[in-house]
């Protein structure tokens, strides 16, 4: 047991887990201490310090979207991104209730709507006190330092205007062409100013101590204004949730449109004379119509986060799929033959450098040309040229490690099937493929790292729905929430490129028949 | 008459060109003849075209002049028919000793039932005394027992020749002993047709019917075939109890030792006959 978890914690390339178990089965703890220490302890402290410096230094830059977030800001908006999209969901369950289920699920909202009301306008009414609470709180503590500022420029204007006559009349006796008296004036003059702006600076110093204690924030008050905007959220989306049980709800909409119906059609039955019968008939056939197209409607989900992020991986999935399928085949054939090598060298080493940025622009007109219209589509052209322009960006390391593998294989191998005379496709499927799988996936394991990157690029450049249209929307709201929010796309973005690699390692290692350690 | 020259290798040459552009002839004017289950073995210094020409046999390796033939035909490229042991194992890493067996047999097998196949690989797994590790994967295995696969490998094929190239090379003694026991005991029994290329004189004599001893290259040839007169089956032990081997071994070294010498100009070649091959009393 022990010995199988250890194998596959050493497959998935978790071997830093690896004196956790050992240590679980007390197998040598001081050693197995020593080691958790070092791979577990000094990991996590490093990532302490940097999340501190991070909380340090976050609050002292100030950007026009607000302060840069810290880790606590961050992890709220994580948070609220999470309540949003589990929020989606259960709207779009409740429009597709019906019968009991929707009857009950409606009690629970109206119980939830009736408890949290009274908690709302209490939380207000606290709220307002405290307002006006802290309001002249201010007001006294700012008072007599208002006053004390307003004589103070009093003074300064005084001064300055006492100063200013007084130059003006020793001006008045300045003797003409007396370069030295003019010399002295203009020292005079200058000192003066010098003053002047003394003095303004020592007021504008005051004015700024002023609106410190107005921007004051009192700490109570904030925390149940907090709570106040938490209550009043969760009202105003159980009340969309009380409009999807009831008017809003599909089943509710049906049956509402058949009983509609039924008066039509008893309408058409009794009516009479061929203008007033045309007119019923058209009426019910409409009716008709509009139920069939409420029982086809779903509620128009919008792209939440995880959402995008699933989205974000099925596209690079498809994108890697399809590199793979044109990188595998090819590589294989550089691998074998010279002549095909030679022709496709300066195709790989010319397009090989590209960036993703070029590619996609051309890649969406042509895909454009083949989709004209998007709504219709099967798959939307914006995934489709992301998707391309992740397989054109990645099938490269696919392609020069298979080429790598296949014209590597041993030339023991190789005489091993010229002498028991395999054919071409045995020799390839047997020997060739088999000796160069270890060398594909390391090139396969690459080419999902690049591929991730380029995506969110490419979604961020033609605004196909995933991460990187998320990070483009967030962007361009440019408010303090979105900015913590495009903290947390960071976070999500380097997760989900760990998973996938370490998915690649995985295959890479079951795949590699030498049993040799492969590199992390 | 095919029975007594089953293997006819006449006047092989095998020529590389050097930097200069101007031919090597590390081989030149090999003449060998195998009877039908006879087991010669070519000992020479390291380097002086022994693995050439076993490789050329094989088909390996192109032979630049003279010919082949093996059972009346002369071969063209390499084929099931001419078994090939080196002197790494060169199994296939990904498939377990029973596949690596098998990858053969289906080839050289292809109208029999998946039941007689098995037969056969599971036979010649026995003979070499892996009855035991048919599916391990190589990687599983010692340097020895990979050796034996690749043996096992071999005759299971069922080849008219088969061909060792320092099949212990690489062993250490004790392995080595072993797995000599292991091939007298096939040869002793399946009467193949064998090559055995070796630079131990103590294995040369005891394994082989006859011994073809090489010059040194450029221009190896064949300096002396040495018969050795020792029944079949063979048991190590009596064989080193006899004055014979001791001949025969002083006799190896002796042609080794002037070979050496010849190649520091110190003194010339005896050769028997050069194109035909000699047949060497001693005694």
């Amino acid at each position: 047991m022990k010995f199988k978890i250890l194998k596959a914690l050493d497959v998935a390339g978790l071997q830093v887990f690896d004196p956790v178990v050992r240590l679980i089965c007390g197998e040598n703890p001081p050693e197995q201490f020593r080691k958790i220490l070092l791979f577990i302890g000094i990991p996590i402290i490093t990532f302490l310090i940097f999340i501190g410096i991070w909380t340090y230094l976050a609050p002292r830059h100030t950007t026009k979207a607000g302060e840069v977030p810290t880790p606590g800001v961050v992890k709220n908006a994580a948070d609220g991104i999470w309540v949003f999209h589990v929020r989606e969901n259960q709207k779009a369950e409740d429009f597709l209730l019906e019968g009991p289920a929707r009857e009950k699920a409606l009690a629970g909202v109206q119980a939830r709507i009736a408890e949290l009301t009274p908690l709302a306008s209490a939380a207000r009414t606290k709220l307002g006190e405290l307002e006006t609470a802290s309001k002249s709180q201010i007001d006294q503590q700012v008072g007599p330092l208002q006053e004390k500022y307003n004589a103070l420029r009093k003074q300064t204007r005084a001064d300055e205007k006492a100063r200013e006559e007084a130059l003006i009349a020793q001006a008045d006796s300045l003797p003409i062409g007396d370069a030295k008296a003019r010399d002295a004036f203009l020292a005079k003059v200058s000192e003066h100013e010098v003053k002047s702006g003394t003095e303004k600076q020592a007021l504008k110093d005051f004015k700024s101590t002023i609106d410190a204690a107005y921007a004051d924030k009192f700490p109570e008050m904030e925390s149940v204004r907090i709570q106040y905007n938490a209550y009043e959220e969760e009202l105003q989306y159980l009340s969309k949730r009380l409009d999807y049980l009831t008017e809003g709800n599909q089943s509710v909409k049906i049956s509402e449109g058949q009983s509609e119906l039924v008066d039509l059609q008893s309408a058409f039955l009794t009516a009479e004379g061929g203008k007033a019968t045309l007119k019923a008939a058209e009426k019910v056939l409409k009716q008709e119509e509009s139920i069939a197209r409420i029982a086809e409607s779903s509620y128009s989900r919008p792209w939440t986060f995880p959402r995008q992020i699933v989205r974000s991986v099925a596209c690079v999935f498809v994108g890697f799929f399809i590199g793979s399928a044109i990188a595998i085949p090819l590589g294989v054939l550089c691998g074998i033959s010279r002549v095909f090598m030679a022709a496709l060298t300066p195709l790989i080493a010319l397009f090989k450098p590209v960036s993703p940025i070029v590619w996609l622009p051309i890649v969406f007109i042509i895909v454009g040309g083949f989709i004209s219209d998007p709504e219709t589509a099967f798959v939307h052209p914006a995934f489709l040229s992301s998707a391309i322009t992740v397989a054109l960006c990645s099938l490269w390391p696919t392609l020069v490690n298979t080429a790598l593998g296949v014209a590597s294989v041993e030339k023991d191998h190789i005489n091993v099937a010229r002498v028991l005379r395999l054919g071409f496709f045995s020799r390839l499927f047997k020997i060739v493929l088999p000796s160069a799988l270890p060398l594909i996936f390391a090139g396969l394991r690459i080419s999902l790292g690049v591929g991730w990157m380029v995506l969110i690029a490419a979604e961020l450049l033609c605004s196909s729905e995933g991460i990187g249209k998320f990070v483009w929307d967030m962007f361009n709201n440019g408010s303090s929430q979105t900015f913590a929010q495009m903290f947390v796309v960071v976070f999500v973005v380097g997760v989900i490129g760990l998973l996938l690699d370490r998915i690649m390692i995985v295959l890479q290692r079951s795949v590699s028949f030498d049993g040799a350690p492969t590199a992390i | 008459m095919i029975d007594n020259r089953y293997v006819e290798i006449s006047n092989l040459v095998k020529a590389y060109p050097n930097p200069f552009g101007e031919e090597i002839r590390v081989v030149d004017g090999f003449n060998l003849t195998m009877q039908k289950g006879e087991v010669i073995g070519v000992i020479g210094h390291s380097g002086c075209g022994k693995s050439t020409v076993l490789t050329m046999v094989a088909g390996l390796n192109e032979i630049s002049d003279g010919g082949i033939v093996v059972a009346g035909k002369e071969i063209d490229g390499p084929g099931p028919d001419r078994a090939v042991v080196f002197q790494a194992p060169c199994l296939l890493p990904w498939m377990t000793t029973f596949q690596n067996v098998m990858m053969g047999v289906k080839q050289v097998y292809p109208h029999a039932s998946k039941q007689q196949r098995r037969v056969i690989v599971e036979y010649s797994l026995s003979v070499v005394g892996l009855a035991d590790a048919m599916h391990k994967y190589p990687r599983e295995m010692s340097g020895g027992m990979q050796q034996r696969v690749g043996i096992a490998r071999a005759i299971a094929l069922k080849p008219k020749v088969l061909l060792l190239d320092e099949p212990f090379g690489r062993l250490d003694s004790l392995t080595r002993m072993e797995l000599q026991d292991v091939i007298l005991g096939i040869l002793d029994r399946e009467k193949i047709t064998t090559m055995i290329i070796t630079h131990d004189p103590d294995e040369a004599i005891f394994m082989c019917d006859r011994i073809c001893m090489m010059t040194n290259g450029p221009h190896a040839r064949v300096g002396q075939v040495m018969s050795i007169d020792f029944e079949r089956p063979r048991n190590r032990e009596e064989i080193m109890e006899t004055d014979e081997f001791y001949q025969y071994r002083q006799r190896l070294l002796q042609f080794l030792d002037d070979c050496e010498a010849e190649k520091h100009g110190k003194g010339p070649i005896r050769f028997d006959q050069p194109t035909e091959p000699a047949v060497v009393q001693v005694g």
